[in-house]
């Protein structure tokens, strides 16, 4: 249903060139969880961008039930790394999570059942009548992802989504994702940096390599369907699954070549351009002046 | 015993706070006396009389026809401005490309002093009230069109994105998205254009008509009545306080949210 063939994507500005991602082929099947993981500035969110339609690839293409995505599609729902900015500091909570449903044009009473269960779904049922600014980083992001589930998009992408909250809450979220998945159907592509949180919650696991990108592995998660935190984690098979993924990454940031399927273009003939492979902690964007290309990737949170 | 003493300390409280507002006027006001007192010149008026003529000139009549239509063509001027202001400045601050193209012509415009204007505008639209608020539009659509621009420019782009992704555009878009995030560059485009409002006013008064607060001032001072012009000029300090005191709640009133994000983000 989601094909991403041959995605390259290179920032320019100021002279500078910078390959964010170089080549990236995957595809997901309709209802499937995948996670990618991959260190910090491989590019993640470029993906998620491209994916989602908000940035054009410089090359390859992106294609949703076999069309092109040029623009964001209709029922896709993005929870964004950024998520203390993606909330509108003027609308409460609850007026945050019924925006997107006002613009689909869903009666007044189903708008409230949705905000309802999404904010129940996600603990904050009680925040409803507070503005984001009130809330901490946890709970904004919290207010990010009810405002996506209540959209019942039929493809949700998530960016790093749990990065900002405790581990109890994390867990919580994570069985609540995987529920929601579940009831919805729908498919989802998670990005995440943590290694136990893509195997925990994928189907699958894309491993994207450092810079310059392609995609490392695809790891097929073969732990049965029922999750869940104490049994699903203590399982031996759980622990191989990490240790390959972790050793894939491992592999990836030492310049070592892809093992998994998909191991095109990596020319290493080519100039590296003014990427910087050797930079895996800076998470920021050298956004440019004002276009539309501006993408700080710093951790959210309020400003 | 304890709201006893809850009750003097909050009345002390307030003396303080009443002694904090008003204690400098009151230093200014009996300077002013002494010094008018002392001068004994005929053009510096005492206090007292000047508070007594201030109730015999405006709580009369004159406050139908000079006080109430100088307010009319500042209230008219200043939200013609401001409608004009924001609805040239959103979609300049949207594009680029319209951006660059008013610019220099922009930038000219906004050097011409507005009182400049008087003797032209006398000549192509005459000297009626028209004239006079276009005057007034002519100073205060700059303030509000620039910081409009500037505020619809800094629109985060990551509220931008999430629009996107939900479909958010058109009517709702500007509402929820660009007005809003614009608004408090807005409300201080529109706090600079309030002073130069009352600016106008009394100055395309005092040129161009025959009625209101500006031409009342000047013709006090050309017939020697020198405590009614003076009443003139308190009258006018009294309207431009009052004037910023409810710009001043509406503002707190509708930018609530963005004061509690700059404490928010203080705090952290
Ligand atoms: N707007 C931009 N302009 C220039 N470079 C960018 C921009 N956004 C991201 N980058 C660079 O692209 C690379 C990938 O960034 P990103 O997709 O944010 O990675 P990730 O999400 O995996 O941490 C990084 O090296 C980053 O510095
Ligand atoms: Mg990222």
């Amino acid at each position: 249903m989601l094909d991403v063939d041959g995605l390259r994507k290179t920032y320019s500005g100021r002279g500078r060139e910078v390959e964010a991602v170089r080549d990236l082929t995957f595809r997901l099947g309709e209802g499937e969880l995948a996670c990618l993981v991959g260190p910090s500035g491989c590019g993640k969110t470029t993906l998620l961008k491209c994916v989602s339609g908000l940035m054009r690839p410089t090359a390859g293409t992106v294609a949703l039930d076999g069309r092109p995505v040029t623009g964001p599609p209709p029922d896709m729902a993005v929870v964004f790394q950024e998520y203390g900015r993606s909330l509108f500091p003027w609308l409460t909570v609850r007026g945050n999570v019924e925006l997107p449903l006002k613009e689909k044009r869903l009666p007044k009473a189903r708008r409230r059942e949705l905000v309802d269960g999404a904010l129940e779904a996600v603990g904050l049922a009680h925040a409803g009548a507070r503005h984001p600014w009130e809330l901490s980083g946890g709970m904004q992001q919290r207010v990010a992802i009810a405002r996506a589930i209540a959209y019942e998009p039929r493809v949700l992408l998530m960016d790093e989504p749990f990065a900002a909250v405790d581990a109890q809450t994390r867990a919580d979220l994570e069985d609540l994702i995987r529920g929601l998945w579940k009831r919805f159907s729908m498919t989802v592509l998670f990005v995440t940096h943590d290694i136990d949180e893509a195997v925990y919650l994928g189907q699958r696991v894309i491993v994207l390599s450092a810079s310059p990108t392609v995609v490392q592995d695809d790891v097929r998660v073969d732990l049965p369907d029922e999750r869940d935190q104490l049994t699903t984690r203590s399982a031996p098979r759980f622990a191989e699954l990490r240790a390959q993924v972790y050793r894939e990454i491992q592999t990836a940031k030492n310049g070592g070549g892809p093992s998994g399927a998909d191991g095109a273009g990596t020319g290493g003939a080519e100039a590296d351009g003014a990427a910087d492979p050797d930079d895996p902690e800076a998470d920021k964007g050298t956004g440019g002046a004002d276009g539309p290309e501006r993408t700080p990737t710093t951790t959210g949170g309020p400003r | 015993m304890s709201a006893e003493a809850d009750a003097t300390a909050t009345a002390r409280k307030g003396a303080a706070s009443a002694l904090r507002v008003l204690g400098l006027p009151a230093v200014l006001i009996a300077l002013w006396w002494w010094a008018a007192a002392s001068s004994g010149s005929f053009f510096l008026t005492d206090p007292g009389t000047i508070a007594a003529t201030f109730a015999e000139v405006w709580i009369s009549e004159r406050f139908l026809t000079d006080v109430l239509p100088s307010v009319g063509l500042l209230l008219t001027g200043y939200a013609l401005a401001a409608v004009l202001g924001i609805g040239v400045g959103v979609p300049l601050g949207m594009s680029t490309r319209l951006r660059a193209a008013a610019e220099p012509v922009l930038e000219f415009l906004r050097a011409v002093p507005p009182p400049v204007l008087v003797p032209l505008l006398m000549l192509l639209v005459g000297l009626d009230t028209s004239m006079r608020a276009a005057v007034v539009v002519s100073g205060c659509v700059w303030p509000v069109l620039l910081n409009t621009v500037e505020g619809v420019r800094a629109v985060d782009p990551v509220l931008a994105d999430t629009c996107r992704v939900y479909g958010i555009r058109g009517r709702r878009r500007l509402g929820v998205l660009v007005l809003r995030s614009a608004s408090p560059q807005i409300a201080a485009g529109l706090r600079q254009a309030l002073s130069i409002a009352i600016i106008l006013m009394v100055i395309s008064e005092m040129f161009a008509s025959s009625s209101g607060l500006g031409y009342a001032v000047v013709q006090f001072q050309r017939s020697f009545a020198i405590p009614e012009m003076w009443s003139g000029i308190v009258l006018l300090g009294l309207l431009g306080v009052a004037l910023s005191a409810v710009f001043a709640r509406a503002e707190r009133h509708a930018l609530a949210w963005h004061r509690g994000l700059r404490a928010a983000s203080r705090g952290e």
